[in-house]
């Protein structure tokens, strides 16, 4: 008998609500066939049958929130391969799924990684692979892990004196109206308390004059080619990065190198009806604005309606916050560990400006702050990097030259 | 005492210690022979023999007509009969005509009369290139003899595992090819023990502990192989130096225990890549280790060609520079 436990998918999720199961008691089910559908913190994932055989119990109501680690179905396996087809055959419940094949991610990693990762209970599938060709390195699965054991340490933090104080141990919680602090909401505090912590942050402001940009998207616009700013900044964005590729980097501490990445995958901060999530707009260096401006559209949509699966939350390199649509002109940001730089992108406003002839004129103006890992960078060339991109965006013509 | 104890080890190249390996052999157990071609008043072609026909006499250090099918078909017939012969071959690469001998009779026998005879006789054999010998003089092929069951075949890489295992291959009841790196023959002296004793058949001697790449070697490549972890040494790369000693039966265990710390493996050889010994260890590897391995395993070898003439020899022969790029290569997979 096979106990099928709910396990960590990977984005160091502690539990996970029961959403469908795809069998039945009774059924017969291939190894890797789907059995039920989880909503983690962050994605909705399928856990699949680890061997061939019959579902003999299901231990969880649909719609029941589990632990990680909890055992959601027993399966009785079959060896014996005949066994199984001929009790495929007979089994008249039809799998709900049995069609649909799950197309499993081929991982590259060594064997050594993959051992890894199977004694720790992660499934290789779902890590992310920083080394060459995306290979599944050792330090992929440790920081997979690293994020497992974090939250315990964390909730240990507050110190002795300040529980016992009359602010926590609040005598009438009753009067006040309480939210849950758990789920999503714990998560993006756990990460922003462990990167805030880990990473001495600079922030710094800058503003751009977006006028001609603006003119120049009105004018796509009239050929049939709107594309939306957030498009044009992440473009230019990638430029400068390549430009300056220790923004795109990763501190690696423990071997004493700054790893350095050559691909530009964009995190898009993105507000979500149940809080902050990245979505991850891969290899935008290698695709045009327009599809760019697609597939943000894309992964703001499926944030929006709960969608997001895992691997559009990983391998994001440098993350982008455009608050500009909800307002505000600065920010100190909090960086999206273990990257190396986050930058926000607040409101155009159409403001006085003094031209290069001295003259006063009228023009819209865009501020932004960047935060940066001061351990990796230092200020003047956090200030080099939004020099570049600010020109990119004053001087749309600059970009188009680059693109050529 | 102290004086004694010194008088115990003497300073020997490998040909001498191989000499001195036969002439307490003969001396200790009359029933040892050896056959060869040129080996009595001569000395052998190498002079591994040089001076035991004189002290052993001609019924005991025998010169054979120009047949190695001859030489080991006697040996055979002598060694089932009572008798423990040693034959030197002069080149591994004339071991061609005494194949089917070797293949059909020496290493048959046991199992064709169950057991009832067993061909106690012990094949020498120098190999191997890096002495510029003219063609057919330089092959080191070990592979045609470990993929023969019912033969052993130990290759030293020193002076003193060269009289260890020549002694220990004799004693054994079952037939030893025992292949001498030409190249080592006279290459570095060692104090090498005068009383008999033998070294292991079927284990691996570990020459350097590291954590991060295994090298395999055995023979004239052993050097290679430390050369190439010293230099590898300097840039903080730690290897595991294995000198296999015994081709056949391989030491699992040994190789296994090294890679699964380590890893990473390459694996070096001289002889020919294809159906080379090296892909027997890969497949030792994947066995017993699998789940360990960190990278691909590499193997330096010679090439599909027979060993060049000359100085092309050195482009054949595995050099240290192509054993730090494939150490390189297992460290930055």
């Amino acid at each position: 008998m096979i106990e099928v436990k709910l396990h960590d998918i990977g984005e160091g999720m502690t539990e996970g609500e029961i959403l469908t199961f795809f069998v039945k008691v009774g059924d017969v089910v291939k190894m890797d066939q789907p059995l039920v559908e989880v909503q983690t913190d962050k994605v909705s994932a399928e856990l699949s049958a680890p061997k061939a055989g019959i579902v003999k119990e299901i231990l969880i109501e649909q719609g029941e929130t589990v632990m990680v680690g909890t055992s959601i179905l027993m399966i009785e396996e079959i060896r014996d391969k005949e066994e199984l087809e001929q009790r495929q055959e007979k089994s008249t419940v039809k799998n709900y799924r049995s069609e649909a094949v799950r197309s499993q991610r081929r991982v590259l990693a060594s064997p050594y990684t993959r051992k890894i990762a199977r004694e720790n209970q992660v499934n290789i599938e779902d890590v992310v692979g920083t080394g060459e060709k995306g290979r599944v390195i050792d330090q992929d699965v440790y920081a997979v892990l690293g994020f497992k054991k974090k939250p315990e340490q964390q909730s240990k933090k507050p110190s002795p004196e300040l529980r016992s104080s009359s602010y926590f141990t609040g005598s009438k919680p009753s009067s006040v109206r309480t939210i849950p602090y758990e789920g999503r909401r714990k998560q993006i505090a756990t990460k922003m308390t462990e990167s805030v912590y880990t990473i001495p942050h600079v922030t710094h402001f800058e503003e751009a004059n977006v006028t001609s940009l603006l003119e120049w998207r009105t004018a796509c616009k009239e050929v049939g080619m709107p594309f939306s700013l957030g498009a044009y900044f992440i473009k230019a964005l990638v430029i400068t990065l390549k430009e300056h590729p220790l923004f795109n980097s990763v501190l690696d501490e423990k071997n004493g190198v700054i790893r350095i990445q050559d691909f530009y995958n964009i995190g898009l901060a993105t507000n979500a009806p149940d809080g902050l999530i990245v979505p991850v707009l891969k290899q935008a260096d290698r695709k045009s604005i327009l599809t760019i401006d697609r597939e943000m559209k894309e992964l703001t949509r499926k944030a929006q309606d709960n969608e997001l699966k895992g691997d559009d939350l990983r391998g994001g390199t440098f993350t982008v916050s455009n608050v500009g649509p909800l307002g505000s002109t600065g920010a100190t940001p909090i960086i999206n560990a273990p990257q190396t730089a986050l930058l926000a992108i607040h409101k155009t406003k159409r403001r006085p400006i003094v031209t290069k002839d001295d003259q006063l004129a009228i023009g819209d103006v865009m501020t932004m702050s960047m935060s940066f890992d001061h351990r990796i960078a230092d200020g003047a060339q956090a200030v080099a990097f939004t020099n570049r991109w600010v020109e990119l965006l004053e001087e749309p013509k600059r970009l188009i030259l680059e693109l050529m | 005492m102290e004086a004694t104890k010194a008088q115990q080890t003497r300073s020997m190249t490998m040909v001498q210690a191989v000499n001195d390996a036969l002439r307490v052999a003969l001396e200790q157990d009359e029933t040892v022979l050896l056959l060869g071609e040129d080996i009595g008043r001569n000395g052998g072609v190498f002079r591994a023999t040089d001076g035991l026909q004189a002290q052993f006499g001609e019924e005991r250090v025998i010169d054979t007509p120009l047949s190695e099918a001859g030489i080991v078909g006697t040996a055979v017939g002598l060694a089932v009969s009572g008798s423990k012969p040693i034959v030197e071959i002069q080149f591994m690469g004339f071991v061609y005509p005494a194949y089917e001998q070797i293949m059909t009779h020496v290493s048959r026998i046991r199992m064709r009369s169950l057991s009832h005879y067993t061909v106690p006789m012990v094949i020498r054999a120098p190999y191997g290139a890096g002495i510029r010998a003219p063609e057919i003089h330089s092959d080191s092929m070990e592979a045609l003899f470990t993929h023969m069951p019912g033969i052993k075949v130990v290759c030293p890489s020193t002076p003193t595992e060269a009289k260890g295992l020549l002694l220990a291959a004799l004693r054994d009841p079952d037939p030893v090819l025992m292949m001498e790196p030409l190249r080592l023959y006279r290459g570095e002296k060692e104090d090498v023990a005068l009383n008999h004793y033998e070294t292991d058949i079927g284990k691996a001697t570990k020459l350097s502990e590291g954590k991060d790449v295994t090298l395999l070697a055995w023979g004239a490549m052993v050097a290679v192989v430390k050369k190439a972890a010293a230099a590898v040494a300097e840039e903080g790369i730690a290897c595991d130096v294995i000198d296999l000693r015994t081709l056949f039966p391989l030491d699992k265990d040994t190789i296994a225990e090294s890679v699964q710390k380590t890893g990473r493996a390459v694996v070096v050889h001289e002889a020919h890549a294809t159906g080379g010994l090296g892909n027997d260890l890969v497949s030792v590897i994947n066995d017993t280790s699998f789940l360990s391995m960190r990278s691909p395993i590499e193997r330096v070898t010679g090439f599909d060609v027979p060993v060049p003439i000359g100085s092309l020899e050195d482009h054949y022969i595995p050099s240290v520079s192509r054993v730090v790029e494939a150490i390189h290569k297992t460290v930055q997979f």
